[in-house]
Order: C-alpha cells, then structure tokens, then sequence
C-alpha cells in the first residue's frame, strides 16, 4: 500500500479505532487495513494504548477514593453554627433581662443592672464554651476533652443556658 | 416624613437581607455542587496523573476557591462547569510541575497482580511492564493541552460539546487534539518494538 493512501487514511484511524465513522468511511479504512501492515499496527496501537491508559487512570483514581471531603465547607458550616449559638442565647438573655427589668422597675427585688451585665457575660462565655466543644464532639480523640468542656460549663456556669442544655445532652448520653 | 423615612429604612434592610440570603443561598449551592461532584472531581485529578496528596490539596484549594467565588454563580450547570475548569486548570499546573503520573509500571502491576487470584507468568510480566511505562512516560511527557481533552473525552465520558465549554475551545479543535493525542500514544507504543 503505497504511503499517499496511508498518509490519506491516518486521519481517519483514531474515529475508525472508536466506532464512530459511517459505515460509508469506516468500509474504506477497514479496506485499507487489510492490504497494510503498517496501518493495522497503528489500530492496535490505538486500542492497547487506551486499555493501558486507563489501567493508570484507574490505578490513581483507587488511591484518590478515600480522600477525605476537603474542609472548607464543613468547618465553616460548623463556624457559623456556632457563631449563631452564641448569639441566638445573648439575644435571648438580654432581652428577657431587659424586659423583666423594665417591667419590675430596678427597686422591685428584681437583678440590678450590674447583675444583669454579669450575666450577659456569663450566657457568653458559656455559649461559647458550648460552641467549641461540639465543634469536637463526635471526634474519637476528643471524647475526654469535650466531656471535661462540659463538666466545666455545668460546674462554673450553672445557671446559663449552655448548662441547661449540657444537662440534656448528658442526659440523653445516658 | 418621618413614615417615609422609616418605610426607606426597612426597603434598605429588607433589601440588605435579601442580598445576603441570596448570596448564602448561591454559596450553598455551589457548595453543595462541590460536594455532590466530588468523586467527578477527584476522577478528573486521578486521570491528569495527581498522587493522592497532590489529588487532596488540589481539591482542597478548588474548595477554597469555590467558598470566595460562591456568590457568582446562579444555575448548577454554571457551578458545574467553573469547578470543573478550576480543578482541570488546577491540575495542568501539577502536570506542568511534572509532579504527575510519578507512580511507576511496575507498582501498578504490582497492586493489580496482588488482587488476581491467577498471577501473570514472568515473561507476560515483564512486557505488560515495559508496555505500561511506554504509554505512562508518554502521558507524563503529553503536552497538558493534549492531556486535558485525552482525560476528559476516555476517562471522564464527557463528550467534545462538554470538553469544549470546559476547556473553552470550539469542539472541533477538542476532537483534533483527542486524534493527536491518542495518534502518539499509539505511535510511541509501535515504535518501541512492542507487540501491540
């Protein structure tokens, strides 16, 4: 077969070798092949380099399976659910504070305003406190640190609403 | 007046607060994409030849990427599509570095021969060898621009309309680099003397 028609054929070869030529096209290839030797090396040189590539694709696509889901999103979903925490249980001390104190007027036996202030802090910090520890909750490692976390908002915050809810949780644990 | 000023001032907030569901509301979305097209996405880093470590910071920076643009996408095609472009870009970069296909022949075969329950005599080994670093120093060697369509049209079954968007290319030159692409990987297979 003479090098004209091979050169004429080559371009043809790649959709011959994937079945995506006419019948009209893929009848002169198969033609050509059969007279050329040079040609049909070419073909199974297309099919086996393909079979290979895909043996390495598959081979890293194994090791890449069990890649953890980057981070980006779920830890900042857990930011700003904790964020929200925080400020979802100041919100709601302050504005019952606010409102029992303008209610009661501050000489009624209700909590001075001084109180009310340390309080604000204390729902604060305990939400906060919260907040973290459930960032870790669920990691095996940090069992011991999150139980202590809660120990210590119950212990030194008891009043707040982190500690209430801590309650349930460990009751709930049990 | 003092109606019209309250009722400005709402329209403001009112307004304000729309801008932000809105742009939680594309964030999450786009999130929400990465997510659900992360095993398309790691499929991508796999075929451009990315280790694991280099697989898992590429799609960490993709992610981060993702979280700053959020707000700029509105359909999931569109999210699709830019994510995909990214982690594709993302992983010439690697390719360019020559930090890809680093893994040789011989522990793939390797890996492969340990889960067959009927291993390869030595001699039938030894060519698979020789023909699998062929065609894996071939694809290291590949210009990326050759690369990225081969890995997306045989690997990721995405057809030359989808590689053409993504890698922002009209289809026909897409279809052009896959024959060139596939042309020297067969050629450098022939051409070493290797039984086809």
């Amino acid at each position: 077969m003479s090098d004209r028609s091979c050169e004429e054929i080559a371009g043809l070869l790649v959709d011959y070798a994937d079945g995506q030529l006419s019948p009209e096209d893929s009848g002169k290839v198969a033609e050509h092949l059969a007279g050329c030797a040079a040609c049909r090396a070419i073909v199974k040189g297309l099919h086996k380099s393909l079979e290979l590539s895909n043996i390495i694709w598959q081979d890293n696509l194994e090791q890449a399976q069990n890649l953890p889901i980057p981070i980006a999103q779920t830890a900042a979903k857990r930011h700003w659910a904790g964020y929200a925490a925080v400020a979802a249980a100041i919100l709601v001390f302050v504005t019952a504070s606010v409102v029992r104190y303008l209610v009661r007027g501050p000489g009624e036996h209700g909590p001075s305003l001084a109180e009310i202030e340390r309080r604000v802090i204390d729902e604060g910090t305990a939400a906060k406190l919260l907040a973290a520890a459930e960032l870790l909750a669920g990691k095996s490692y940090a069992n011991g640190l999150v139980k202590s976390q809660y120990r210590y908002i119950v212990d030194n915050y008891p009043h707040t609403q982190a500690a209430a809810k801590v309650k349930t949780l460990i009751q709930g644990d049990t | 007046m003092g109606a019209v000023c309250v009722d400005e001032v709402s329209k403001d907030c009112a307004a304000r607060a729309e801008q932000r569901t809105g742009h939680r509301a594309s964030q999450s979305n786009l999130l929400g994409v990465f997510s659900a097209e992360l095993g398309r996405l790691k499929r991508i880093a796999a075929g451009m030849g990315l280790s694991s470590a280099d697989c898992e910071d590429v799609l960490q920076d993709v992610s981060v990427q993702a979280l700053k643009r959020a707000a700029e996408f509105q359909s999931r095609a569109d999210c699709l599509r830019w994510l995909t472009t990214v982690t594709v870009n993302r992983c010439l970069m690697e390719h360019r570095r020559q930090r890809t296909f680093r893994r040789r022949a011989p522990e793939i075969l390797r890996r492969r021969s340990a889960a067959e329950t009927h291993p390869k005599p030595i001699e039938e080994w030894a060519i698979a060898a020789e023909e699998l670093e062929i065609v894996r120093e071939t694809l290291r060697q590949l210009d990326g621009h050759l690369l990225a369509p081969m890995v997306l049209s045989y690997f990721c079954e995405l057809d030359s309309r989808g590689i053409a968007e993504i890698l922002n290319l009209n289809q026909s030159t897409v279809r052009g680099r896959l024959r060139e692409a596939r042309m020297i990987l067969a050629r450098r297979l022939t051409q070493r003397g290797v039984e086809p």
